[in-house]
């Protein structure tokens, strides 16, 4: 060796301190001189650089560039950390030029991938990602193709400056190097989400994640809560089984968390709180999970009128049949998380509740109650004193639970007693809310609550036409229920008027589509309102055919609004059409000498 | 007063500090005020022009930024609604002096007093003037408390002993912060009295605790409480005034303001501590599908849920330098001041009517 003996210790001590000045030091430096630290290590790496260079004459060409390319590095580093981009990119280049002839060997090889990585961050920070995407994709082929022909754990840079007998071993290295890798993959998931490569950075964030279990390097708070985020991914994409393995995955990590003391282990109550926050959290996922089968598997199920297709419920279930024997197969292609006791725990998990699409009531009860039990699990935390937005949105997942659980009832009377106990958790908090701090979330529980009642009304109306005749007992329930549909359609128009009273000329587009459905609605409810008393019959037709009329009079004025409610407005029209004739029949029967 | 509910933007340009030599570029500067409302960026290779509500250019006095910015504000305020005041800009750009004043005085009656003195005045006179016209029917009951947001935990500056307080909602009540000291106010000098004091708090906190003070939003909250009995009748209003002081926009690189770069993952052994915001990004692409993100917004965000996209009218001054080296700095600042035009608050009066008292 060329700087042999103690000359070759002190470049190592120099070189070693350098790196605890960067990585330790530089974190306790004062807000005034923030990079004191980084400035001092830079010093240090120049000293090395210049031992390394007087030590050149009879060394060997190879293990002297490696080292040199090891300084060039950690100055690279050092300049981008201190906002001196150019400079570190002439570092970083000149260190990838260095060790080009040998990336591929295992001393090397982790250099050459984290040098890369490096130059993506750098690109990205002069906003050039497509830049920072090559250079990151070349270290993800370059670990690739090292893996395929070597795989021997590879050298850590640090090792360039250590001691024989300091050297790691070789699990050591293997950690490391992954880590390195795993480090390459997770700016690739930034690099394509900025991009706007979605799937691929679902993809990425995926094997991140899974890598980070592999290799023990996570929170599992942390972890837990980034698997549950990511089932939400796959739900938007109707990835039901890739969204439960994610949950599973999550509820089994999380239940770690509260196993292993935490590092510093004061466990204070602000802690507590948290987990239990985080746990609420991972809760809500699932309700969206168990909410979003249900919902598609109603999708999928009903017919036009958006009633349960028999018809289309047989062939599905023939078709399932069929695919049972696929299934296995299928599970192949998802990427499993953790190791085999890990991966047990989270298959048990996924046992609890199907990831395919329920079928008929009994099905979808199933799923319905594992969707509930998330509810209370979750409202545990998120109480309405304290959470209030967060308590409500989870009222409102409850509700729809119940609202798509309805779908698959076949009883109408017990398909109006869901629609009650919707009623019964909806309309106490709207009450309760205060329209000038949760305006958009009022809204939404008046709209809910005016369709509740309208679907039972119309239900109702539904049992009633069985009858031989319509009862005055049923005639009541329905006016009643078409009454608080109208209350609470004209709430809710009302929350669109201004100070002084007065409802807008012009809506704006994110009400557009409620308000207009809630005026249609509002027609159609007056026209179903039981009267025997012809004048009050009369007085609904004419209030009636006054929204009707709103609906067709907004269209004719502002033409855009026409898309968001074609349907309405075309029964609307001919509403407006139809009514006055009735009315006019109506009044020559009232008066029929006039 | 029902104007539109967007939030008004306005910019403010500060002269260059005295004896600052103006060397490069055209006479140093990198922008200059075309009219009231648009401002031109010698950016290259071709010009930019910005339009905001309203431009204050380097001569545009304390008084008029306050008539044009604050004032309507305030008397929305009175009326029931709630309001809130930003300043933004980075470091340096004007913001302290465009809302408390010269930094050397504490002196209320100073001819350059900021946006809150005169606010404070203002409102304090437009509570006199209710009075008097409603005789005894009417009283009025003000609050305020002053919060500062440093490393997304909340302190009470007026009452400096405590630290880490939480964010709560009430159902009735809004969002506010639990435990927080309300103070009462009865007139406009006690309540810059309350506000000096606790500005020093936030002085002295940032040698104490190493922080400094550009790191931390703080909060100026004002509740105004109405109270006007009518034959039977009470009517409660009450309403918000936030005042709030940003931090340096160059330190919030955290937030949504950040353009594309990469979070590294550091050195802290475990943790890629931003994969979290990849996967909410990619679930925030929404194709209406009912989903939950299981991060939650910023302290700042969640405070000021109201003024930003909900029901209250809302402003931002937008603070900048005009030097050319500030350059970039001014075009993210105008970049982000543009951005917020675009969203849109609803306002609603707060009317509480509970019947039969006698």
């Amino acid at each position: 060796m060329a700087a042999a003996g103690s000359g070759w210790a002190a470049v190592c001590e120099k070189f070693r301190t350098a790196r605890t000045l960067s990585a330790v030091e530089s974190r306790k430096d004062p807000e005034t001189e923030p990079y004191r630290s980084k400035y001092s290590a830079r010093a240090l790496l120049q000293e090395v650089k210049q031992l390394l260079s007087a030590a050149e004459e009879g060394g060997e060409a190879r293990l002297l560039a490696v080292r040199r390319a090891v300084l060039e590095y950690e100055l690279g580093v050092n300049h981008t950390d201190t906002e001196e981009l150019s400079a570190g990119e002439e570092h970083l280049q000149r260190c990838t030029q260095l060790l080009q002839p040998h990336r591929l060997s295992p001393d090397c090889v982790s250099l050459y991938i984290q040098a890369q990585n490096n130059l993506g961050i750098l690109w990205s920070e002069r906003d050039e990602i497509k830049t920072a995407q090559t250079y990151l994709e070349s270290a993800e082929a370059l670990y690739n193709q090292y893996m395929k022909e070597d795989g021997n754990p590879p050298l850590d840079p640090s090792e360039h400056f250590m001691a024989e007998e300091e050297k790691l071993t070789d699990q050591e290295r293997s950690k490391r190097f992954e880590k390195a890798y795993t480090h390459t993959l997770y700016y690739l998931a930034q690099v394509y989400q900025h991009l706007g490569m979605i799937e691929k950075a679902a993809q990425y964030c995926h094997t991140t994640l899974k890598r980070q279990l592999e290799y023990c390097g996570y929170y599992p708070v942390e972890w837990a809560l980034n698997a549950a985020t990511l089932s939400q991914y796959y739900l938007s994409k109707q990835c039901f089984m890739e969204s439960r393995h994610c949950l599973a995955a999550a509820s089994v990590i999380f239940s770690q968390a509260g196993q292993v003391p935490s590092a510093e282990d004061n466990e204070t109550e602000q802690d507590q709180q948290d987990l239990r926050q985080r746990k609420a959290e991972i809760a809500r996922c699932w309700i969206k999970y168990c909410l979003n089968l249900l919902q598609s598997a109603r999708k999928l199920l009903e017919d036009n009128i958006g009633e349960l297709d028999p018809d289309r419920q047989s062939e599905l279930k023939a078709q399932r049949k069929k695919e049972e024997d696929e299934k296995e197969k299928g599970r192949k292609k998802v990427v499993l998380f953790g190791t085999s006791d890990i991966c047990d725990s989270v298959l048990a998990m996924e046992e609890k509740v199907s990831s395919v699409y329920p079928l008929d009531f009994q099905e979808a009860r199933e799923i319905f109650l594992v969707g509930q039990n998330y509810v209370q699990e979750a409202k545990e935390f998120f109480q309405v004193d304290g959470y209030v937005t967060d308590h409500i949105e989870i009222v409102q997942d409850h509700s729809a639970l119940f609202k798509v659980l309805a779908f698959f009832e076949e009883d109408y009377e017990r398909r109006c007693k869901m629609h009650k106990r919707r009623i019964d958790m909806l309309e106490p908090v709207c009450a309760d809310l205060n329209p000038q701090y949760y305006l958009l979330i009022s809204r939404q529980l008046q709209f809910e609550l005016a369709d509740t009642y309208y679907e039972m009304m119309d239900l109702k109306v539904a049992i009633g036409n069985r009858l031989e005749e319509l009862d005055s007992h049923t005639i009541k329930k329905i006016n009643s229920l078409a009454q608080l549909a109208i209350k609470y359609y004209e709430l809710f128009l009302d929350s669109l008027r201004n100070p002084d009273k007065v409802f807008p000329e012009q809506l704006e587009e994110d009400v557009l589509r409620p308000a207009m459905v809630a005026k249609f609605h509002i027609a159609r409810l007056y026209g179903k309102l039981i009267t025997s008393d012809s004048k009050k019959q009369l007085e609904n037709m004419q209030t009636s055919l006054e929204y009707y009329t709103f609906l067709v009079d907004y269209c004719d004025k502002y033409p855009d609004a026409v898309h968001a409610i074609e349907t309405e407005l075309e029964l609307s029209r001919e509403m407006v059409g139809l009514l006055p004739t009735r009315m006019e029949r109506l009044r020559a029967k009232l008066c029929p000498f006039i | 007063s029902v104007e539109g509910d967007a939030i008004k933007v306005y910019v403010r340009v500060r002269p260059p500090s005295e004896g600052t030599v103006l060397t490069d570029g055209e006479q140093g500067l990198c922008l200059s005020v075309l009219s009231c409302n648009t401002i031109r960026l010698h950016s290259k290779p071709e010009p930019k022009i910005f339009t905001f509500d309203y431009v204050a250019n380097m001569e545009t006095t304390q008084e008029s930024v306050f008539s044009s910015v604050a004032k309507s504000i305030v008397e929305s305020c009175m009326n029931g609604y709630n309001g809130t005041i930003f300043a933004y800009g980075q470091t340096g750009s004007g913001k302290t002096f465009t809302m408390m004043g010269p930094s050397d005085s504490d002196n209320f009656t100073h001819s350059l007093r900021g946006v809150i003195p005169r606010s404070f005045e203002y409102l304090f006179f437009l509570i006199e003037r209710e009075k008097e016209k409603a005789g005894s029917g009417k009283s009025f009951l003000c609050k305020c408390s002053f919060i500062e947001i440093y490393n997304e935990q909340i302190f009470d500056l007026l009452d400096s002993a405590s630290a880490g307080l939480f964010l709560r909602e009430h159902i009735k009540k809004g969002v506010f912060v639990d435990g927080a000291v309300e103070q009462v106010l009865s007139s406009a000098a006690e309540a810059y009295q309350v506000l000096t004091t606790g500005w020093r708090n936030r002085r002295v906190a940032s040698t104490s605790m190493n922080r400094e003070s550009s790191r931390s939003h703080a909060v100026f909250t004002i509740t105004v409480e109405s109270m006007e009995k009518n034959n039977e009748t009470v009517n409660i209003r009450s309403s918000l005034l936030n005042l709030v002081d940003l931090a340096g926009s160059e330190r919030q690189k955290d937030t949504h303001t950040e353009g594309l770069r990469l979070k590294e993952a550091g050195n802290i052994n475990r943790s890629l501590s931003c994969l979290g915001q990849v996967i909410t990004a990619l679930v925030d692409v929404g194709n209406g599908k009912q989903r939950h993100v299981c991060y939650r917004d910023s302290k700042l965000t969640f405070l000021l849920r109201d003024s930003l996209g909900g029901n209250a009218k809302t402003c931002i001054i937008a603070n900048v330098h005009p030097g050319s080296r500030c350059f970039g700095e001014t075009l993210s600042t105008l970049n982000f001041a543009q951005r917020a035009k675009l969203i849109k608050n609803k306002a609603v009066v707060n009317e509480d009517t509970q019947g039969n008292v006698s």
